[in-house]
């Protein structure tokens, strides 16, 4: 070992060329430790980092996969809800509206009601208003043709004629 | 003081523990021990990096799969859906240049013992190539039968100068391992070289120039040095993805041939 390589230290050598003796040495080795390296890593190695990126890319897509199926779940229930929504308010309107019509109904009849008693009332008071002024104005003849008669008397001295008074107080009123 | 100096010790190979089977001398060298190591840190760092996975990775979980994603994508781009069978080839590739690449850069705390580059040396480099182009022709044959053949005859062009296209098309097929192994080889050899020889040029000024000379080294010299470290470590990187990016080209003739 000794004796060779001191042959080749002594200057002016080139070892990549010089050293042919060492060629098979070289390319046996490169071949046993290419060769582990190779089945070592196609083997063991290199497919457990590709299962492993593999793997990766199987979750990744699975959740977003996931995350796109909840987004949808989430928009149906978002469209679910403003259609309930919707036809909530639709209820309470019709709810409204015929309550409103209902009570319009009501009063409309209640108002007819008191009207008509209001108006039998009026016309009840207008034929008694009526019977009472015709009771007066039939009084108020015998009061004039009284007053006439004691008029007749005071200025005249003598009892006045009961029936040419009446006359005369009925043709001033008019025959009334 | 010389041996320390000389640029290429660093390359120089010596038997740990020679031994010979067969009569082919298969020494356990410098080189080899480097190579064990580089691989066993890969294996090891995977085997700790995935000892517990889980969909929120862990860093070295997340480096783990960065480091096989690159190999990954880079497989993908090129060879589509076909060049999956062939990811671990790639993978085991370019991890093997890298840290076979990246361990010869560091300098151990030991008196004596220094790192190996393992790929500075074209037999361990064109031993790849020659590997990768093989493992291109038998994909192509086994893939394609007859066909492979028609990498070499461009569609489209003229039939009288077809003779001459498909006699580039082989020399350049031809050439694709020398190319593949010398650029790695030359790129770990030239950067270690050079990073050598520049940091060598501190300790000759001091001692030539004296204080003037450690001054020169320190101030002009050393950052020189620390930039050249520094894109030594790219290099490392860039010869690796290099290699494997091309054999991903090449797989995609054999995969692919009639372009």
């Amino acid at each position: 070992m000794a004796t060779e390589t001191d042959a080749h230290e002594s200057g002016g050598s080139f070892p990549p060329f010089d050293q042919i003796d060492t060629f098979p040495s070289q390319i046996f080795w490169l071949a046993i430790t290419f060769g582990l390296l190779y089945f070592v890593m196609a083997y063991v190695f290199l497919p457990k980092v590709r299962k492993s990126l593999e793997d990766r890319d199987t979750t990744i897509t699975g959740s977003i996969e996931e995350a796109a199926a909840l987004s949808k779940q989430a928009d149906e229930a978002v469209t679910a809800f403003e259609s309930d929504i919707a036809k909530a308010r639709a209820a309470a309107r019709d709810t409204a509206s015929k309550a409103k019509a209902e009570a319009d109904a009501r009063i409309a009849e209640q108002t007819a009601r008191v009207e008509a008693e209001l108006a039998a009332k009026l016309e009840k008071a207008e034929a008694e208003i009526a019977e009472v002024r015709a009771k007066a104005m039939a009084g108020v003849g015998e009061v004039a043709s009284d007053a006439a008669a004691a008029i007749v008397e005071k200025l005249t001295g003598a009892p006045a004629d009961q029936a040419a008074v009446k006359s005369a107080v009925s043709n001033a009123m008019g025959g009334r | 003081m010389m041996v320390a100096a000389d640029p290429m010790h660093q390359f120089h190979i010596s038997r740990l523990i020679p031994f010979e089977i067969g009569g082919w001398d298969l020494s356990f060298t410098n080189s080899s021990l480097w190579m064990v190591i580089g691989v066993l840190f890969v294996i090891g760092f995977f085997a700790f990096a995935t000892s517990k996975m889980d969909t929120i990775p862990s860093r070295l979980q997340s480096l783990a799969e960065i480091w096989y994603g690159f190999i990954d994508g880079m497989v993908r781009d090129v060879n589509h859906d076909d060049g999956k069978p062939f990811v671990p080839l790639v993978f085991t590739l370019f991890s093997f240049v890298f840290v076979a690449n990246l361990f010869g850069m560091f300098s151990l705390p030991l008196p004596g013992a220094h790192t190996f580059t393992p790929t500075s040396h074209v037999a361990v480099t064109g031993a790849l190539a020659l590997f990768t182009i093989g493992v291109v022709i038998v994909v192509g044959l086994w893939k394609n039968g007859f066909k492979f053949f028609k990498i070499f005859v461009p569609s489209g062009v003229p039939g009288y100068i077809l003779w001459f296209v498909m006699l580039i098309e082989i020399f350049s097929f031809l050439s694709r391992p020398i190319s593949l192994g010398m650029r790695l080889f030359a790129n770990m050899l030239g950067g270690h070289v050079a990073l050598k020889v520049f940091a060598g040029f501190i300790p000759s000024l001091a001692a030539g120039l004296g204080g003037l000379g450690m001054l020169m080294g320190g101030l002009l010299v050393m950052p020189m040095v620390v930039g050249i470290t520094a894109l030594e470590f790219l290099v490392a990187f860039l010869q690796a993805y290099v290699f494997a990016i091309l054999t991903c080209v090449y797989l995609n003739d054999a995969l692919h041939p009639g372009h």
